[in-house]
């Protein structure tokens, strides 16, 4: 069982790291959160890019297969797709979608792009 | 040649049995010894009323005494009542001033430095272990957020992933 304290400081430093000017900051998230086998830590981390709410830190979870809206779980997918549908300006996420639809080579991520793509037009 | 003697004349008029002829009677009925039915009346169902004043008389006595006897001792219940009440009074206020003695010791009895060191544990107690929880001194989202050093962020990160990942096994 995961102490409150461990999952505070996750809870914590994910926050930060999505908050930190430096971009280096969208690499340790896509590199130590989104590759956790923890649901909540995947979770957490794919929000926190999504609230950042910038081009690289969009397309880690718009465009790879296994993370943000690709994610195998479907709490960490819905919980990124319902990020991205509260988002005030939703100008970065369609311009990531419209290239992921147009361009991705993957088709079932393309397919999640444009399902995404349709929700958040019309939100 | 018929028997003209008294007890057969009256057994005759009566028709009384042997068993009415032994049995003795004391009683005022003057048919108490008539057979009812074949069944005989046992009962002195009739009462003279001389006896009846008797027994009036009788009670009208024992009652005039029982007044006489209650008027001559009003004097010692009345003596008897103060002492029962006095006594109740006592106990009365043995019962308060057990329980006042009883709440002053609960007050003044405990010895107020030994209070003060529980108190004093207690409350130590009580801020040492929450402490940590309630107020969080772990690792704050500002203080990440405002890091310059990305290696120590991300050794920071991996870290805590992996102690709640090694809390998950």
């Amino acid at each position: 069982m995961t102490d409150k304290k461990t999952i505070k400081n996750v809870s914590n430093i994910i926050e930060g790291l999505g908050m930190n000017p430096n971009s280096e900051a969208i690499s340790i998230l896509e590199d130590v959160g989104t590759n956790s086998k923890v649901d909540a830590i995947r979770e957490m981390t794919s929000r926190a890019l999504v609230k950042r709410n910038a081009s690289d830190s969009l397309k880690v979870v718009i465009t790879n297969k296994g993370k943000g809206i690709n994610d195998m779980s479907t709490v960490v997918a819905m919980s990124t797709i319902n990020e991205l549908l509260s988002l005030q300006d939703k100008s970065n996420a369609m311009k990531v979608l419209e290239d992921t639809v147009e361009m991705h080579s993957d088709e079932e991520v393309r397919d999640n792009a444009r399902s995404v793509k349709a929700l958040m037009a019309l939100s | 040649m018929a028997n003209l003697s008294i007890p057969s004349i009256r057994q005759r008029l009566f028709n009384t049995s042997k068993h009415e002829e032994t049995t003795q009677r004391n009683s005022s009925n003057p048919f108490a010894a008539t057979s009812f039915k074949g069944n005989v009346l046992t009962a002195d169902v009739f009462e003279s009323s001389a006896k009846k004043n008797d027994v009036q008389s009788n009670e009208k006595l024992k009652a005039s005494a029982l007044v006489g006897s209650i008027s001559g001792y009003g004097e010692k219940f009345q003596n008897m009542i103060n002492s029962v009440i006095s006594f109740g009074n006592r106990v009365k206020e043995n019962v308060v001033n057990g329980w006042n003695k009883l709440n002053s010791i609960e007050i003044s009895f405990a010895p107020a430095r030994e209070v003060m060191g529980s108190l004093y544990g207690s409350f130590k107690e009580t801020m040492n272990t929450p402490m940590n929880e309630i107020f969080f001194t772990g690792i704050s989202a500002k203080s990440v957020s405002k890091m310059e050093d990305m290696a120590e962020a991300r050794q920071l990160l991996a870290d805590n992933v992996a102690v709640w990942e090694a809390a998950m096994v």
